[in-house]
């Protein structure tokens, strides 16, 4: 029970997270920024609405946002949010996810193929490619994982003081693996400096222009899609930011809830200070995120054995 | 085994009553067709039958009186007689609406011939149980299918394609022939069970020599050069049946090898493991960078027959840890690849022949927009790209999970395994991306989008039998991938008869895993569906209209504006340079007013552009400088056979 209004909790909140990011730099341009509820606001306004559809779609244009939606919802079920058990586990669960998570990208990409628009297929490119980057590093994390915990569950890394665990026997090479998990993050959900979601250019976007065609509710289903999945990846972030528990499950809730301002903070001052890269610079600072948890590991293992 | 040699006999017949009506083109389809097809049936049914009642059978002819045949049924084998079984079975089918050129009759007679001749090669070649009847199953199914792929003779590049298969698969044969000779000269025996008395300096020389054989056949890198050229040349029914089963028969020749040295070594493992990865990431590497859809698939072939090496590497490295659940992993998480790949590969040969009957082109570039017309064909080949690509909740995920699982055992070993493990597990992850990349290439190309060219726009997909056989392979795999208990079951049998020490293997635990998977895919459909059932309610009583795409305020789109199969891959292909080197022929553009111009890319196999420098001119230039031999003087000859024998008869 207390799974699902977690769960529940996450899902409502998500929006509201991702509105932080466009205040903090609405503050760094010195502007007011808009409404907390913007995101909100905007998912209401779009259920509210039709849809126009390219007459070069088909099916697969329908079945992009709710396979991509699905992916983000279940793989939230198996995250232990603010450190509580989540809904499902199993030995094994966390490959479960980063291939469901390929299957909404498949999706993704082929809905934005259906079009038939050259700059959809551009952007399709690139999200087929730098997630390759990306999952060679989480699975490097995942090795470094279970070298430490012995099992192959989020459950069982993330659950409340078990990233206590992780700090004590990795010590300082976590450290690494906190940033090349913050890299994963902006790389996966398309922020700066892989991909700009505020630009006007379609040229230079990724996620952004892939979803061009889509609108009304299937638009909003994408976007509450890429808010969860935003959620998940700041939720590891966090947690292994402040792997303490401070022995209730309220102010375990309340102190995760609090992190995770930090978390979208990081991410709208690093929009707001850095640039975007060139596209062919992308691979390399993605790179950089497979270097650290390669390090990491092979650190810790030294000093281990 | 009476059974098994009856469905043998069946397949057999249903090729040979062809030759003899192709006055009457549609029956002497359906005869080969239904011949073929019962025949896989009967084999099929009773290969499940005897592996889920495991028990040797086994039966011994006595061949020119000097040799005995052996064949012998044990779980292994019935584990690949049911992928055989079941993926010519749907390919004979396939065949009879796919074969529709009544002016080739003769030659149709002949194909079904050939045809019968390598699923009855096949299937006997995992049986055999001494080394004269492996070795002649092994060559009537090379030479059959070398017959298969030259269908289309009058092309030369299909003559190429057939001569080079044919090199490879006799030099890889010789190389089988050495390792059985070193196992024969040790033991004196042609049974397979002697060669567990071998020292183990020969084992190693056997177990390299067989590799090499076995591995040119499965299309190990770097031994893969004739499959990307082969495929293509070939049918799109024998492209399925060479790429899904028959190469597997390579993959059969390692394990059991393996199983008969009884020598449970990390070496062995290593070996594997290694050329598993090389295979697995540049297989699919270069796969991205084809232009021809059926050379695409069969550089696919080289990428899955590389995780099915890394499953049975990480197998092999568990055993000799010590690691029995490690071991089963890899072995039963390789093992159920083979089926699994097996399926959907042959599903995407199937989908591919579809369209190259109904457009006329391979060219990936000159298609588009597909599944609008082709409802059937497009939807099982994106099941089949799903699948390859190992994703949740199909069959591909499944294999891939097991060896994912076996190598995370692994990492708790020492340094060099360790090392291996972790090699393997990211490359795994490396060659899934890829695989991800390189399907939504296909599919968005081929099947997506407007048709960017002629061919592409009238198209149809008529055809019952190869509709029925695609659907039922994309079925399978569904079916597995959500209730793989079963299928996972049959794998760990296989395991179990290799004699790996373990007795009875415990079934409970891998159970656990897989009715975890069926759970998860439960949960993926049922969060699926409540979101489907959302939308419908929120769409109800909207206005839907259709409009263009949206071409961000350019209002005159073309068709040839749409991004190809070839940009698609460009960035990613740029990153692998240093193993895929790229040829690019162009005519830049000039001027306010610029002429016509073209582009064309070719991306090179490291292994094609090497092997040719390495290996062929310096044995051409070596039998160059020998031709004084052959100077066609008949007693000549005759006295180079006398020497020969007055040779070996001192030395023997």
């Amino acid at each position: 029970m207390r799974s699902i209004i977690i769960l529940a909790l996450a899902i409502f909140l998500a929006p509201l997270y991702s509105a932080l990011i466009l205040k903090v730099k609405a503050f760094f341009g010195g502007k007011k920024g808009p409404p907390w509820l913007i995101n909100y606001f905007t998912l209401i306004k779009l259920l509210k609405k039709g849809s126009v559809y390219s007459t070069s779609t088909t099916y697969i244009f329908k079945l992009g946002p709710m396979v991509s939606l699905s992916a983000a919802v279940t793989a939230l079920m198996f995250l232990p949010i603010a450190g509580q058990p989540p809904l499902f586990s199993f030995n094994g669960d966390i490959i479960l996810l980063l291939y469901l998570f390929g299957l909404g990208r498949f999706f993704t990409i082929a809905a934005a193929m259906d079009t038939a628009s050259p700059f959809e297929g551009m952007g399709a490119a690139r999200e087929a490619y730098f997630p390759i980057i990306c999952e060679a590093t989480l699975f490097m994390i995942l090795i470094l994982f279970t070298v430490l915990t012995g099992q192959l569950s989020l459950a069982a890394y993330f659950s409340s003081g078990q990233p206590l665990i992780l700090w004590q026997a990795a010590g300082s090479p976590l450290l690494f693996v906190i940033i090349a998990f913050f890299i994963i993050l902006l790389t996966e959900n398309s922020r700066v400096p892989v991909d700009d979601p505020a630009t006007h250019l379609e040229l230079t976007m990724i996620h952004e222009v892939m979803v061009l065609d889509h609108s009304g509710p299937d638009f909003a289903l994408i976007e509450l899609g890429s808010f969860l999945k935003l959620f998940f990846y700041a939720t590891l972030v966090s947690l292994l930011i402040c792997p303490f528990s401070l022995g209730s499950t309220v102010a375990d809730i309340g102190l995760f809830f609090c992190i995770l301002v930090l978390v979208y903070t990081a991410v709208g001052v690093t929009e707001s200070v850095m640039a975007r890269y060139r596209m062919d610079k992308v691979p390399q600072f993605v790179l950089t995120s497979f270097a650290l948890a390669f390090f990491a590991t092979v650190i810790t293992l030294e000093f281990m054995r | 085994m009476n059974q098994f040699f009856f469905a043998v006999a069946l397949i057999l017949y249903g090729g040979l009553v062809p030759l003899f009506f192709r006055r009457k083109f549609v029956f002497m389809k359906a005869t080969g067709a239904l011949g073929i097809g019962f025949g896989c049936l009967l084999g099929l049914v009773n290969a499940i039958i005897k592996l889920f009642h495991p028990q040797i059978y086994s039966t011994s002819f006595s061949y020119l009186n000097a040799f005995s045949l052996t064949f012998q049924i044990d779980a292994l084998s019935s584990f690949f007689l049911i992928a055989i079984f079941a993926v010519s079975l749907l390919a004979a089918l396939y065949s009879f609406h796919y074969m529709d050129n009544p002016a080739k009759a003769l030659r149709t007679a002949v194909h079904y011939f050939f045809f019968s001749l390598l699923v009855a090669a096949m299937a006997l070649v995992v049986t055999a149980n001494n080394l004269i009847s492996f070795m002649l199953s092994w060559e009537i199914m090379s030479l059959s299918s070398f017959f298969l792929v030259v269908y289309n003779y009058e092309i030369e590049e299909n003559r190429r394609a057939g001569y080079l298969y044919f090199v490879f698969s006799q030099v890889g044969a010789m190389f089988i022939f050495a390792a059985f000779a070193v196992i024969y000269a040790h033991t004196g025996s042609i049974g397979f069970d002697a060669a567990a008395d071998l020292p183990d300096a020969a084992k190693i020389l056997v177990f390299v020599l067989a590799f090499i054989g076995f591995g040119s056949k499965a299309g190990v890198f770097p031994f893969h050069v004739w499959l990307p050229h082969a495929h293509p040349a070939a049918s799109s029914h024998i492209s399925a049946v060479m790429s899904g089963v028959m190469i597997k028969t390579g993959i059969y020749g390692i394990v059991r090898i393996y199983a008969v040295l009884d020598w449970h070594t990390a070496l062995f493992g290593d070996i594997v493991l290694v050329a598993g990865i090389l295979s697995g990431v540049l297989g699919v590497v270069y796969a991205l960078g084809q232009h021809d859809l059926k050379r695409l698939l069969a550089y696919h072939s080289v990428e899955n027959i590389g995780i099915i090496l890394i499953g049975i590497g990480i197998g092999m490295i568990g055993v000799s840890a010590d690691q029995p659940v490690m071991a089963v992993l890899g072995f039963a998480g390789g093992l159920l690849h083979v089926l699994n790949h097996s399926i959907f590969k042959s599903l995407l040969f199937m989908g591919a022949g579809m369209v190259l009957r109904k457009t006329g082109t391979r060219s990936i570039d000159h298609l588009g927009g597909l599944i609008k017309k082709m409802k059937i064909t497009g939807t099982t080949f994106l099941i089949g790209s799903l699948a390859i690509s190992g994703l949740p909740p199909l069959n591909g995920f499944v294999s891939e999970f097991l060896i994912y699982l076996g190598g995370f055992r692994g990492i708790s070993l020492g340094r060099t395994d360790f090392a291996f493990c972790l090699l393997a597990i990211v490359s795994l992850a490396v060659i899934g991306g890829l695989a991800l990349a390189c399907f939504t290439k296909v599919v968005g190309v081929v099947f997506q989008g407007e048709p960017r060219s002629q061919v592409a726009e009238s198209v149809d997909e008529n055809g019952p039998t190869m509709l029925i056989s695609m659907l039922m392979l994309a079925i399978a795999c569904i079916v597995i991938g959500v209730f793989p208990t079963l299928f996972m079951t049959m794998a760990v049998k296989a395991v179990a008869s290799l004699q790996l020490g373990y007795g009875a293997i415990p079934l409970a635990p891998f159970e656990q895993l897989t009715g975890n998977i069926t759970r998860a895919a439960a949960l993926i459909f049922a969060v699926f569906f409540i979101i489907l059932a959302l939308r419908t309610a929120l769409y109800r009583g909207k206005t839907i209209t259709r409009s263009g795409t949206w071409g961000c305020g350019f209002t005159r789109p073309t068709v040839k504006m749409q991004y190809t199969g070839s940009s698609f891959a460009a960035s990613i292909l740029e990153f692998f340079r240093p193993v895929a080197p790229l040829t690019e022929d162009y005519q830049k553009v000039q001027g306010n007013f610029p002429q016509q111009t073209h582009y064309r890319s070719h991306v090179n196999d490291i292994a094609e552009l090497h092997m040719d420098r390495i290996v062929v001119r310096p044995i051409l230039s070596l039998f160059d400088k020998l031709r004084w031999l052959q100077h066609g003087d008949i007693h000549l000859y005759i006295g180079y056979i006398l020497l020969a024998i007055v040779v070996l008869l001192f030395f023997v």
